[in-house]
């Protein structure tokens, strides 16, 4: 294999990784607003953020993006292929990211609240100051591994056009006739993209495990 | 631990320390004329068909100690839990010094917090913040409650920390602390909002004996200061020898209440004998 078929693999990069983090910010983003929802004490609210959740998680990533680009896009407004991929990967994102949010904020002990009540420190410093600091420290593997499965699941976005890794994997091996080489290539950078993120998300863990010590 | 200066209820408007001790020292006499600090007036509480406070009426003067005992499941920490409403009551009224809250009526938030203000709470858990340094614990909440400067807050806290004894873990965090040490600065950090009354939920329940005796120190020091106390509690000596007063709780009713010396070695109700038995003969 060439050069130039390297290069033309390459040119996906950027496209893979500006999926990953626009929809890794945009869930983790919106995943705040929605795991509040979630656990709102009015009924209504709570029950509408649970079904939204039900919805966005039990549809394939796939169809999401068919729904959005070929669905939405054609009939409703004109949307480009990676924005239609962002939106749709950063609705999933953000209902996953409630979830996880859900389940760091149930393992805070409840005497971390009762004593926030106790010393009157007002909903806002409870939740930024004790809840969201402890919450982050367990929420932080999971969002990471969450990342990285994102990373994988943005090759769907080749199905509509956006000229990512797989994508441009998919171009050279038709061009190429090199299918075998080419995919293992393709992999290869896939799995070069995990590793700083596992790297990252074991130092800081193990930084926020010696900070705390318990 | 040295019990050297005490700088306990500094700043306080509704009561002087000496004030307190005045009382402390002639609980019968002064001790009526005076407005008591909390008052309860048929306080009650229901878990479903369930009743664990059933109309309590209770006074507390100002630089009272009061221990509160009693068998498990008997209301006691739901009683204390309920006079700053960490539970709110759901009959009766819950009077703080010049703060008082119907519990019939919903409750507003700006009336919660001007009655927690007075309050200060130390769990049986200490609820410490493990994230955050021991001064930071301490600190916290004068920023954010009491809009004190991060530096007076500080301040604050180290007179508190050196206190209980504990001034050289300031910078640690809880998770390095035993478990008495861990108490006492949640001790320290419920007074560093200067509260007018200190309300302990088995605060040595948690603790091997031993770490029990430090944070009893620390409280029988606090007591000595004049400071107005609510402590739930199974430490029978406690009660005795610290407290100004001891009440028996069983099933959600007051049995018995009195000068500590008079429940604790002639108790008048049956029920309270019984118990009193039970803890002895252990």
């Amino acid at each position: 294999m060439s050069t130039a078929d390297l290069f033309a693999i390459l040119r996906g990069l950027p496209w893979t990784v500006a999926l990953t983090l626009g929809a890794f910010l945009a869930g983790a983003v919106l995943g705040v607003p929605l795991v509040a929802a979630r656990q709102s004490r009015i009924l209504p609210v709570r029950f509408v953020a649970m079904i939204f959740i039900q919805i966005v998680r039990g549809i394939p990533p796939i169809l999401w993006l068919f729904i959005i680009f070929f669905g939405l896009g054609m009939s409703v407004f004109p949307i480009s292929p990676f924005n239609a991929a962002i939106a749709g990967l950063g609705l999933i994102a953000a209902a996953n990211m409630a979830e996880i949010y859900r389940g760091a904020l149930a393992s805070i002990h409840f005497g971390q609240w009762e004593a926030s009540l106790a010393l009157n420190l007002g909903r806002w410093s409870t939740l930024t100051d004790v809840v969201a600091p402890q919450a982050f420290r367990v929420a932080l593997p999971s969002a990471a591994s969450y990342l990285i499965g994102l990373m994988k699941e943005t090759a769907v976005a080749s199905t509509i056009g956006v000229s990512e890794l797989a994508f441009q994997g998919n171009q050279l091996s038709q061009l190429t006739f090199r299918g075998l080489e080419v995919f293992a290539l393709v992999g290869m950078f896939y799995i070069l993209l995990s590793l700083p993120v596992a790297w990252l998300s074991r130092v800081a863990d193990s930084y926020l495990q010696a900070k705390v010590a318990r | 631990m040295d019990g050297a200066v005490l700088h306990l209820g500094s700043g306080k408007p509704t009561m002087t320390e000496d004030d307190a001790l005045a009382a402390k020292g002639a609980p019968s006499e002064k001790g009526q004329a005076r407005k008591p600090l909390i008052k309860l007036d048929k306080l009650s509480k229901h878990y479903g068909n369930h009743t664990v406070l059933d109309g309590i009426d209770l006074e507390v003067m100002p630089g009272e100690v009061l221990a509160i005992i009693g068998p498990s499941g008997s209301g006691k920490s739901t009683l204390l839990r309920c006079i700053n409403y960490l539970e709110p009551p759901d009959g009766g009224h819950v009077t703080i010094g010049d703060i008082s809250l119907n519990a019939a009526a919903a409750a507003g938030r700006s009336e919660l917090s001007t009655l927690r203000r007075s309050v200060g709470m130390v769990f049986q858990s200490f609820n410490l913040f493990p994230h955050m340094t021991v001064l930071r614990n301490v600190s916290l909440a004068q920023e954010r409650a009491l809009g004190r400067s991060r530096k007076n807050a500080d301040e604050r806290s180290m007179q508190l920390l050196s206190r209980v004894g504990l001034a050289d873990k300031a910078e640690q965090f809880p998770g390095r602390c035993s478990g008495g040490q861990q108490q006492r600065i949640a001790i320290a950090r419920a007074l560093a909002l200067d509260p007018d009354v200190m309300l302990f939920d088995e605060p040595t329940s948690a603790l091997d004996p031993e770490l029990g005796l430090e944070v009893l120190a620390v409280m029988r020091e606090l007591a000595e200061t004049g400071m107005t106390m609510i402590v739930v509690t199974h430490e029978m000596s406690f009660a005795e020898n610290v407290s100004d007063t001891v009440m028996i709780m069983a099933d959600g009713k007051i049995i018995e209440k009195g000068p500590s010396q008079d429940v604790m070695r002639n108790p008048q109700q049956e029920r309270t004998k019984r118990f009193l038995r039970a803890v002895h003969d252990r």
